[in-house]
């Protein structure tokens, strides 16, 4: 364990420490970066910092160095700021140059505001809220792999009464594993902490939805029911690289100095004498600078780019990565094979239903051809039990599985009430989220089964044109009113249906069942059961590998596939269209990547379309046995 | 006197000699004082804001321009004491005073002449300051080189310099009063003080400050004297970005802007402006300095605000096509390029495109003696199911610079045509209108036309052809106009187009309706082994380089492509008399043919129309004034193709009909026409099958194939067909 360290602790003492060194060039900015990097980088480094997804916030100290991994929600209008400041101290009348970088409020004495030697400088904020439909698996896997001691900065002390979850209860057991397998030697004091962490960021939750419903203070999360901090993250450098959607973990300097809740309030007391504060109304002060205790603000020092939020690959910047993949590359297979068997028991011994899931979950978007966007599989999965709780326990084990998901019952009180596209709001000035505000690779659930015959009204009708045009498209139309602005993404759509679905796919499997259990539930409950969670942990790093794998086809196998497509044209020239062919190279490219090779082989063409026409023939038998006109 | 008060004196020289002095010719010669004459108005009040285009200023002293541009705030104040000190120069004749303003004005100066005693020094606070005894606003205008900046490119360096931004406003408060002298009067000796108050929240006086009451500590209290004070119009907006300054998965950034006196009241919510103005900071005081720390929040005080409709000039930006630019363009087979560059994603229906590109530029409208004659094109395209006509439909309205995407079921109450609403808050009656109206001056993409409601599809029959709406609801009657083209798409109505029925069978729509679209196209998925393998190839290449194949042209930048379009409907071109003729030939003929054939289309008056749009929106394509023969027959050529594509299916039923033989045919019938002589020119045949479709090579082709087994001979220079 590592001793208190400075740059943890007292961040801000590194940035003066370097701004009073070098006072004239513009150089110490970049070493300071270059500093944080530089610590950052040594191997666990990363993980000492404090984070604020599992830490609360009043366990924090101010000013300290802390982690948060996050979305971006919204981009607020950049700010202008006093980079370098001079005080004067009254009682000596001496002047101090200051730096105002990764500092919210002045440090002490008089400001002179008319000092020459002030700089102005731009700062961007983002309003950053925790990943939407994280799963509890990823919370509960990076709490556990976080090795900050944190001490509460306050005098509160938990009540540590037993409680039990109920859903906590396997959860526990697991990350109970996972810490023993994760630290060398055994280490109570980290056990320790975590449990108390846990029974912290229950405590304030509790407490806080009635006080949050007084003050009103609506977080704006994606998701409805999402928990955790959201933060306003002041990005100094680079912040052109950032787009909206995108996957963070920021490193930087806390700052929960109650002088900022002070300000808003200020504000609306003075707005009645001053005609230009009538212009930031209540509202917009409520979303720009919410109190801190409730938004903290992050100075940011450095931020990466998450790729994916899965905790057990290593991140990003650690060294053994490559070892790593070939390690799980050289029993991807076995691992498919016991995913099917899986999941196949899971959909009721449909292997095909469960190959194209598989295929579904690791399918994602890789390149934009203008309009359309490669490697979308919307999957549609048709024919599924209706009126039993099959769908929603499905739900759970995709859950399970993928890092982040959400559900989203297509009943009709839901289409027409819940806010899906996102919506510029111009009174508060910000992006009013919607539940279609989702991070890239987020598994979106879509359950038909629960729709029913009545009326949509406007909302509901723009709701589906949303889904559907994020089906085709793979983009979203965020509502500014005046106009609206395309949004590309990257979510994952499944939709599950007693038919065929109303929305588009890009392909509807038939379920058809070849055991029916007398209990289903029971029989899914052992199914899930009976999977340990060490190999839920296989599975699921072999998604997030098997997705993040390169791709290619040889020239040779391009021009079988074209001789075979011509082939099959001429045979029956309304079976095959250029659609098929390209959902045959989908199928084909996620065929290869989910057996972990890297390029096309002719084997997997061929079983891509013999999976294909097993697809076709078992929708085309539905229809008949529906009576419906092909 | 310090350097900077001396550089003051000559920079406040400079201005006055500006305003004097500069003069512009008119077409006669005279000399033109721009700003004289406005400063003769100004004193006479009859007119409240100065623009001084800094284009004059840069004729006299480019310099100065630069200096004003980056110090703006100080140069609006020299040039306003420069017009001050001018004014009563300028004064011609007795002023009839207009409000009460005007009135302590003039007391003032009365009082000051009056009791004007050199040796007298005033203590300052009693002057009249300058902003109190001034009626009038200066403003900017930015010289034309410096080039409108996007909100997300103004930063930190911008502050106190002049900028120009462009976008939409979003909010805009109501117009208040703001006080810029605040004017007190002491309780004890009745002298007035006055305060000069520059940042949004002053602290009001309390003690008299005159001589008076200060030596004998008379303790004068001061009262704020609303009449005496001045006060400016001022107004806050807010704008933000156009949608495409925005880069990809960015939020539009926004701007406050402060607008005063004559700027107000210009924009609203909605409006698209261009504002010109200061960016500066906005100075707090006394308490909020201290807590707002080190932020400071900045504003753009507006010199000019421009209102905008989103036509193309604005979003493009009005500079011409460079040189480069043009060329590239204007290459060879620039034609085929330009319609390949629409939806370069979609493979294939070269001639669909090349429709689409038309329908793009338009024709030329017409309007003689009052009768109008539209000029733009409708297009519809039908097609089975999974065709990419709702992508070539969504292309085109991201290509079009103004362009509404709907489909015939709408969703909203109003639909397609324009609906009246009541105001929830006022009552009222309004109009609101729909898609066609939103798309006056560009093009409505109407996805799903068959499955259009009743109400808007008789609606639409106007529209297509009147290019106005006529509402006479509520107690509104109006007309409104919506000169859009129409891009519409339809399924057929049994699934898949049925070639045997006729195309109003096929889709559910009246006759009368479809002979209002100019083109109608079945786009139809028909096998092809050739066409099959380079669908495959191209589709494959997508998959394994994940970008479009390398094809023989690189598809036009959308951007570039919008301005060349603008470019080319600016053209107004004509139809020569000679050409006339040939196209009424060629129109009879096709009436001729219709006659006999047993056609599934119509051809009537409105094909005449339609080819002579065709034609000239080929000529302006080409950006010439004249059309040509060949524009005619191009026009002809994609009639006959879109017909082709209705009725293609006829010829799988029956025997296929090579090009040539077809070309034989119609080579023989010119042949009977005249007469005994049983020749043909060759030119005149060759003009004929272009004009059906065929291409000059397959014209060659035939030629050579009947003179070989010997049906006819050509000449030596070959001119003349004789039939044997």
């Amino acid at each position: 364990m590592p001793s208190v360290q400075d740059w943890i602790n007292n961040p801000l003492g590194v940035v003066d420490g370097a701004f009073a060194q070098n006072n004239s060039g513009a150089e110490w900015e970049k070493k300071v970066v270059e500093y944080f990097k530089e610590k950052l980088k040594v191997n666990g480094a990363q993980s000492w910092v404090p984070s604020l997804n599992d830490v609360p916030l009043h366990y924090l100290k101010p000013n300290s160095l802390v982690k948060f991994r996050c979305m971006i929600q919204d981009m607020f209008d950049p700010e202008f700021f006093m980079g370098v400041y001079e005080t004067v101290d009254s009682s000596t009348n001496s002047k101090v140059l200051r730096c105002g970088k990764y500092k919210d409020v002045t440090d002490c004495g008089q400001v002179d505001f008319n000092s020459r030697n002030a700089v102005t400088s731009e700062r961007q904020t983002f309003y950053c809220v925790p990943i939407p439909g994280e799963s509890q698996w990823v919370k509960e896997n990076y709490a556990c792999s976080s090795q900050a001691r944190v001490v509460p900065s306050t005098s509160y002390t938990p009540n540590r009464h037993k409680r039990s979850y109920e859903e906590d209860d396997e959860m526990d057991t697991q990350a109970q594993q996972e810490n023993k397998l994760n630290s060398g030697p055994p280490n109570v004091d980290s056990h320790r902490n975590v449990e108390s962490k846990r029974l912290e960021t229950e405590a304030p939750s509790q407490n806080n939805s009635p006080s949050r419903c007084s003050s009103n203070l609506d977080l704006n999360f994606p998701l409805p029911g999402e928990q955790g901090p959201a933060c306003l993250v002041k990005v100094y450098e680079g912040w052109d690289g950032f787009k909206l959607n995108d996957m963070l973990e920021v490193f930087g300097i806390l700052s929960v100095d109650p002088a900022l809740s002070l300000m808003a309030d200020d504000k609306e007391a003075s707005s009645l004498l001053d005609p230009t504060e009538s212009m930031e109304t209540v509202e917009e002060q409520r979303a720009h600078s919410p109190p801190a205790s409730l938004v903290p603000r992050i100075h940011m020092l450095y931020a990466q780019p998450l790729k994916h939020n899965n905790p057990l690959l290593p991140s990003a910047v650690s060294e053994d990565k490559g070892a790593f993949l070939s390690g799980v590359l050289s029993e991807l297979t076995s691992v498919r094979s016991e995913l099917l068997t899986y999941l196949t028991h899971i959909f009721l011994g449909d292997s095909l239903a469960a190959e194209y899931l598989i295929l579904h979950l690791i399918s994602s978007v890789y390149a934009r051809r203008d309009v359309l966007p490669l490697g979308k599989f919307t999957l549609n999965v048709s024919g599924c039990p209706h009126s039993s709780p099959y769908t929603d326990q499905l739900y759970q084990i995709i859950q399970q599985l993928v890092p982040s998901s959400y559900q989203i019952c297509m009943s009709l009180h839901n289409m027409n009430n819940q806010r899906m596209v996102p919506r510029k709001d111009y009174t508060a000035n910000r992006l009013v989220s919607g539940t279609l505000q989702l991070a890239s690779n987020t598994s979106l659930f879509l359950d038909e089964t629960q729709l029913e015959q009545g009326q949509l009204d406007a909302t509901g009708v723009r709701n589906i044109t949303a889904l559907g045009n994020l089906i085709s498209w793979q983009k979203v139309d965020y509502d500014f009113n005046y106009h609206q602005m395309e949004f590309p993404c990257n979510i994952n759509v499944l939709i599950v249906s007693e038919g065929r679905s109303l929305l588009p796919s890009d392909c509807q499997v038939h379920l058809r069942p070849a055991l029916s259990p007398p209990n289903l539930e029971e029989y899914l409950k052992t199914v899930q059961l009976a999977q340990a969670s060490s190999q839920l942990n296989k599975y699921r790093v072999y998604f997030t590998v098997a997705r993040s794998l390169d791709y290619n086809i040889s020239d040779q196998i391009t021009k079988a596939v074209e001789e075979d497509f011509v082939e099959m044209r001429k045979d029956d020239p309304q079976s095959v269209s250029a659609e098929d062919l390209h959902r045959m190279l989908i199928v084909a490219r996620l065929l290869s990547l989910s057996y972990g090779q890297t390029s096309l082989s002719r084997e997997n063409w061929i079983k891509a379309k013999q999976m294909e026409m097993m697809r076709i023939s078992r929708t085309q038998q539905q229809k008949c046995v529906n009576g419906n006109e092909p | 006197m310090s350097p900077s008060t001396r550089l003051n004196i000559g920079q406040s020289k400079k201005c006055k000699r500006f305003l004097q002095e500069f003069y512009s010719e008119d077409d006669s010669g005279k000399k033109v004082f721009k700003y004289g004459a406005q400063l003769v108005s100004l004193a006479h009040r009859e007119q409240v804001a100065l623009v001084v285009d800094l284009d004059d200023v840069a004729e006299e002293d480019p310099e100065l321009v630069e200096s004003v541009c980056e110090n703006t705030k100080r140069y609006t104040g020299l040039f306003a004491d420069a017009v001050h000190e001018l004014l009563p120069e300028y004064r011609e004749r007795e002023v009839v005073a207009k409000d009460a303003l005007d009135v302590y004005i003039e007391h003032r100066l009365m009082m000051e002449a009056r009791g004007r005693d050199p040796a007298d020094t005033r203590d300052f606070r009693n002057q009249y300051p300058s902003e109190l005894m001034r009626r009038f606003e200066v403003y900017f205008r930015p010289p034309s080189t410096l080039k409108p900046k996007v909100v997300r490119d103004v930063k930190a360096d911008s502050i106190g310099k002049l900028v120009t931004v462009r976008g939409i406003v979003t909010r805009a408060t109501e117009v208040k009063p703001m006080m810029a002298v605040a004017t007190y009067t002491c309780d004890q000796c009745g002298a007035e003080t006055y305060q000069p108050i520059a940042s949004p929240s002053f602290m009001p006086l309390i003690m008299c400050p005159s001589q008076e009451c200060v030596t004998n500590k008379s303790g004068g209290r001061l009262y704020l004297q609303t009449r005496g004070s001045k006060f400016v119009k001022f107004q806050e907006l807010r704008i933000q970005e156009h949608s495409d300054q925005v880069p990809v998965g960015n939020i539009p950034r926004s701007m406050t802007v402060y607008a005063r006196g004559e700027n107000t009241r210009v924009a609203q919510p909605g409006d698209h402006v261009a504002v010109s103005g200061v960016f500066l900071p906005l100075l707090r005081s006394g308490f909020r300095q201290a807590v707002q720390g080190l932020l400071s929040e900045t504003y753009l005080e507006a010199h000019s605000i421009t209102l905008m409709n989103k036509t193309e000039d604005d979003e493009l930006g009005t500079e011409d096509l460079s040189e480069e630019e043009l060329r590239q363009i204007t290459e060879e087979d620039f034609y085929e390029k330009l319609a390949g560059s629409i939806a370069p994603e979609i493979y294939g229906h070269e001639d669909v495109k090349k429709a689409l590109l038309l329908l793009l530029v338009g024709g030329v409208e017409q309007a003689p003696r009052g009768m109008k004659i539209r000029g733009n094109i409708n297009i519809c395209l039908m097609g089975d199911p999974g065709v990419a006509k709702s992508q070539l439909l969504s292309y085109i309205d991201r290509l079009a610079p103004r362009s509404q995407y709907t489909t015939g079921r709408g969703s909203s109450g109003v639909g397609l045509t324009a609906a009246v609403m009541r105001d929830p808050v006022t009552g009222e009656m309004t109009l609101e209108g729909g898609a066609l109206v939103l798309a006056d001056l560009g093009v409505c993409c109407i996805d799903e036309f068959d499955k259009m409601a009743d109400a808007d599809r008789t609606a639409i029959h106007e529209v297509m052809e009147q290019q106005t709406i006529s509402i006479a609801k509520a107690g509104i009657m109006t007309s409104l106009n919506a000169r859009c083209s129409i891009l519409a798409a339809a399924n057929p109505a049994y699934g898949r187009y049925n070639p045997r029925k006729s195309i109003e069978q096929n889709i559910q729509l009246p006759a009368a309706l479809l002979s209002r679209f100019d083109l109608l196209w079945l786009i139809q998925d028909k096998p092809d082994t050739d066409n099959d393998l380079r669908l495959a190839q191209h589709i494959t290449y997508v998959h394994q380089h994940s970008k479009q194949p390398p094809t023989h042209f690189t598809p036009i930048d959308m951007k570039l492509m919008r301005r060349y379009l603008t470019k080319c409907k600016r053209r107004q071109p004509v139809v020569p008399e000679p050409l006339a003729d040939y196209i009424t030939a060629a129109y009879v003929e096709m009436r001729k043919e219709a006659r006999v054939s047993k056609d599934t289309t119509f051809t009537s008056a409105r094909t005449l129309l339609s080819i002579l749009r065709l034609s000239t929106a080929l000529a302006r394509l080409r950006m010439v004034d004249v059309v040509e023969k060949e524009d005619v027959n191009e026009a002809m050529r994609l009639m006959e193709m879109s017909k082709d594509s209705l009725q293609a299916d006829k010829s799988n039923t029956t025997r296929t009909q090579r090009p040539a033989d077809v070309i034989f045919s119609l080579v023989r019938e010119l042949a009977g026409e005249s007469g005994k002589v049983k020749a043909v020119r060759m030119a005149e045949a060759e003009q004929k099958c272009v004009s059906r479709g065929f291409t000059p090579a397959q014209f060659q082709a035939a030629l050579d194939e009947y003179e070989e087994l010997n049906v006819w001979q050509i000449n030596q220079g070959r001119t003349r067909i004789t039939f044997i």
